[in-house]
């Protein structure tokens, strides 16, 4: 048996598989010794020889089938998962053949899955074309030893035949004296092979048929191909082929060889490099602005990941990361807002710092307040309307910038801490540092603040009435919003749905300033890769739902079941497909960084994302830390899991990217949380806006 | 331990490891092992487009070779049946013969092509076969690095 990641012995793991050695030794030893001498004498010198080359042929494919590695991939190193950057979705699609197929991000191992690769929660490994995990052979059963598999299973229902059929011969042959020793070893021979002859032939008769259209066992239980085309059958001879002829694959995980270094030394060659000019300079000044930054963006975009891939993952003291956070969230607002041409263009700059006033005024005299939602009023104006100015800033020297901005040392260093997660979750020896650290900070936490975010159209239950009432087993879960907001810009204000003129009410989309901005100054931008816009919610709402983790560790009794039904989801495997049926999917939750974040807490997986695909990452979590699953799978118990913010989120998020891939499991909950929202009404909303439901979100 | 060899050898040669590039597998045609042969926007300074399809298309050549089922592939498998999967200690399975000179090959690219232009290729078996990485160095010397720029604006602030 190839070694299981974290090398996870289990005693109840070798039974099934000790059973099934025992008995097809025992049996087939039996059968040699008192019935192969009558074979030999009575019928023929043939049947003991066919017998014992096919007992041969079993052996040597359950031993293969037992002890070959099914080809396991090995975890992603740092620097690709780095690359890969957490913020992205939780899909990616390939297509093969034509066909489009889904690669799910694995938590576990760092790396989108290649079809038909599929996580083994038992072995904690994915595997590459995964057919299922054999119990008598405790292994999985993949791409190297599939065949060896598949040819122990036809040569032992061959070997229960034969031992049947010659057991029954040898009963036949000696009725009188059937309770002699031989007779009584003969019956119970037949009897054995007589129990486990239709389970056998059944699953060698099963795999022949999957052998022959081209699929594996996970694909077939699954579902995957049902009425649809399966891209990756050769045709019945073809596939029959590939199984039993194809060349051994390599074991990925070996030794890499001793090779002679390469010499790297500078002065480097480089190739001419044709020198484009960056933009072509329009007539019209803002778009030349527009395209200016766009331009400028891309080198952003570029360049971040290059600065992280050069050094190595930056375990600081989160205080230390601060600023790099705050460079981070810049450069996330930039990709942000030229990246969502989806918004509509009806509002206005003018109209932000009005709906931002009345917020900061509802805010109240206190000067922490103030001075949360002055700062997060000139964030989002600086924002939208002038966006060379912040694109400069970025440029120049964003740190400084920020630092100038933010001056909450709760905000930035609950900002930092969020962004050591990031890093947390490659060291997986410290899964619980940011926690502790949040934990501290969270028990800091100032008064109650609100934060100005986006503009919502969406009723909600959040009503500003509710978020500003103050009662005590509300403080934490309110509390630890102020520091998503800062982080998070286009948080929806929610108490000022009420508020708003009309015309921003009934914009077809969920919008935050920066994403108002986006359509109104851009919205030739059409980017098709929402990725960008998905990873920065993602990488927010990974933040958020630590900080409720910890607002909910730090007070259980804050936890409210007004939203039960929504936030139950989570722990569910199967949702209702009515769900997956809903638009776009908002991409916090089920996110890789999502993912990624709870790893950060000591999981290695991601919990109850709906899909029996993901029964793996369950079933590795199930090691993990309990209080994240204490938090999730009592998420109907918990409802108040989600902050206000997440919610927004929710609801702003699905009408956002339209191309963000939807119907996806793990994007379900998020699904089904916009889906409870939105069948609220705005009555509704307000009437829930009660504490006691609000309490919770 | 590789990154630590890298941070060694970058010490002793000047360089510094700037980024790396991944090649992502091309899944167009199923399963089989082949890479895509985009030019990956991070190389343009760096290598001729040409030389680097070259190299692509050579090792998607090679892969496809070590998995190509024929004469050499049925007689390894009835062998292989044969002796009870023994012969696999003894014998180098076809793929195993081809990996070894995609190793070749790879080696000898990096030290005619690619480590004269501050890249490094590695071996896609030591990433299982999903991507290929090429470490992309700069001098450490140069004051052009990105990475380093903002790294000790990063540093200057804390």
């Amino acid at each position: 048996m190839p070694p299981c990641a974290g090398d996870r012995l289990k005693p109840g793991a070798f039974i099934p598989v000790a059973t099934a050695a025992v008995l097809l030794l025992g049996s087939s030893t039996l059968f040699f010794v008192f019935i192969g001498p009558w074979l030999v004498e009575s019928v023929s010198v043939a049947f003991p020889i066919c017998a014992g080359v096919t007992f041969f042929f079993v052996l040597a494919n359950f031993t293969m089938a037992t002890f070959m590695d099914p080809g396991v991939l090995p975890r992603a190193s740092e620097d690709e998962d780095k690359e890969n950057d957490f913020r992205g979705p939780l899909y990616r699609n390939v297509e093969v053949r034509g066909v489009q197929v889904r690669m799910k991000w694995c938590a576990s191992c760092h790396f989108y899955r290649p079809p038909r690769c599929s996580h083994c929660s038992i072995c904690d490994n994915c595997v590459e074309e995964f057919d299922h995990h054999c119990p008598w052979v405790n292994n999985c059963i993949g791409k190297r030893n599939y065949r060896y598999f598949f040819l122990f299973l036809l040569s032992l229902s061959l070997h229960i035949v034969a031992v049947f059929g010659c057991g029954l011969l040898y009963i036949l042959d000696h009725l009188q004296d059937l309770w002699a020793l031989h007779g009584t070893v003969t019956l119970v021979i037949i009897s054995v092979s007589g129990l486990f002859f239709l389970p056998v032939v059944g699953l060698a008769c099963f795999h022949l048929v999957l052998v022959a259209r081209g699929r594996t066992t996970n694909e077939q239980v699954t579902g995957k191909f049902q009425g649809g085309v399966n891209p990756f059958t050769k045709g019945c001879c073809g596939n029959m082929e590939f199984v039993l002829c194809s060349p051994l694959s390599p074991r990925y995980i070996s030794k890499p060889r001793k090779r002679k270094p390469v010499q790297v030394q500078p002065p480097f060659l480089r190739p001419e490099v044709v020198k484009q000019s960056p933009s072509k300079i329009p007539d019209n000044p803002i778009q030349h602005e527009v395209l200016s930054n766009k331009l400028h963006l891309k080198e952003k975009t570029e360049v971040p990941e290059s600065i992280q891939l050069s050094t190595p993952p930056p375990l600081l003291p989160p205080k230390h990361n601060c600023n790099l956070l705050k460079s981070h969230l810049d450069s996330m607002e930039e990709r942000l807002r030229y990246n969502r041409p989806s918004f509509s263009s009806d509002h206005t700059s003018s109209e932000l710092p009005k709906t931002l006033e009345p917020i900061s005024r509802m805010l109240g005299p206190s000067p922490q307040n103030e001075d949360v939602a002055s700062t997060q009023a000139r964030v989002c104006f600086h924002d939208y309307s002038s966006e060379p100015n912040l694109d400069r800033q970025n440029e120049v020297d964003p740190v400084s910038e920020r630092s100038s901005v933010l001056q909450d040392p709760h905000l930035t260093s609950l900002n930092s801490r969020s962004h050591s997660l990031r890093h947390a979750h490659q060291q997986r020896n410290r899964p619980l540092l940011p926690a502790h650290h949040a934990e501290g900070l969270a028990s800091n936490l100032p008064q109650k603040v609100l934060l100005p975010g986006g503009l919502s159209n969406r009723s909600s239950s959040l009503s500003y009435d509710s978020l500003v009432s103050s009662r005590p087993g509300e403080h934490r879960s309110v509390t630890s919003r102020p520091h998503l907001g800062h982080q998070i810009p286009y948080l929806p204000l929610d108490s000022t749905l009420g508020r708003l003129p009309a015309q921003q009410r009934h914009s077809p989309r969920t919008c935050s300033p920066v994403f108002m901005s986006a359509s109104r100054h851009s919205p030739q931008l059409q980017d098709p890769s929402q990725a960008l816009y998905d990873s920065l919610s993602r990488g927010v709402m990974a933040s958020i739902q630590e900080r409720k983790e910890l607002v909910e560790r730090e007070d259980p009794q804050a936890a409210c079941t007004s939203d039960s039904g929504l936030y139950d989801i989570p722990s569910r495997r199967s949702l209702p497909p009515a769900s997956l049926s809903r638009g776009p999917t908002p991409p916090a939750y089920g996110s890789r960084e999502f993912l990624l974040s709870s790893a950060a807490y000591g999981y290695s997986s991601r919990w109850g994302l709906g899909s029996s695909s993901t029964s793996s990452l369950t079933r590795a979590s199930r090691t993990s830390g309990s209080s994240l699953q204490s938090h999730m799978a009592g998420s109907g118990g918990q409802g108040r899991s989600l902050s206000p913010a997440y919610r927004s989120l929710d609801r702003q998020a699905p009408h956002c990217p339209p191309t963000v891939p939807s119907s996806t499991y793990a994007h379900q909950n998020l699904l089904t949380y916009s889906s409870g929202t939105d069948r609220r009404d705005p009555s509704a909303a307000d009437t829930q806006g009660s504490p006691e439901t609000l309490s919770g979100i | 331990m590789a990154t630590e060899f890298h941070n060694l050898h970058d010490l002793r040669q000047g360089t510094s490891l700037a980024t790396k590039v991944f090649i992502q597998r091309d899944y167009s045609d199923g399963t089989i092992c082949k890479f895509q042969t985009k030019f990956p926007s991070e190389l343009e300074s760096r290598i001729e487009r040409a030389l680097f399809e070259d190299t692509v298309k050579t090792l998607n050549s090679f892969y496809c070779e070590a998995e190509k089922i024929g004469g050499q592939s049925y007689l390894e498998g009835c062998l292989a049946c044969a002796t009870a999967y023994i012969i696999f200690l003894c014998m180098e399975t076809q793929y195993e013969k081809v990996l070894k000179k995609i190793s070749t090959y790879i080696q000898e690219q990096n030290e005619k092509i690619y480590g004269p232009r501050g890249l490094l290729i590695t071996d896609p078996i030591e990433r299982g076969m999903r991507v290929i990485e090429i470490s992309v160095y700069e001098d450490r010397g140069s004051s052009g690095s990105s990475s380093s720029r903002s790294s000790s604006a990063a540093s200057s602030t804390r």
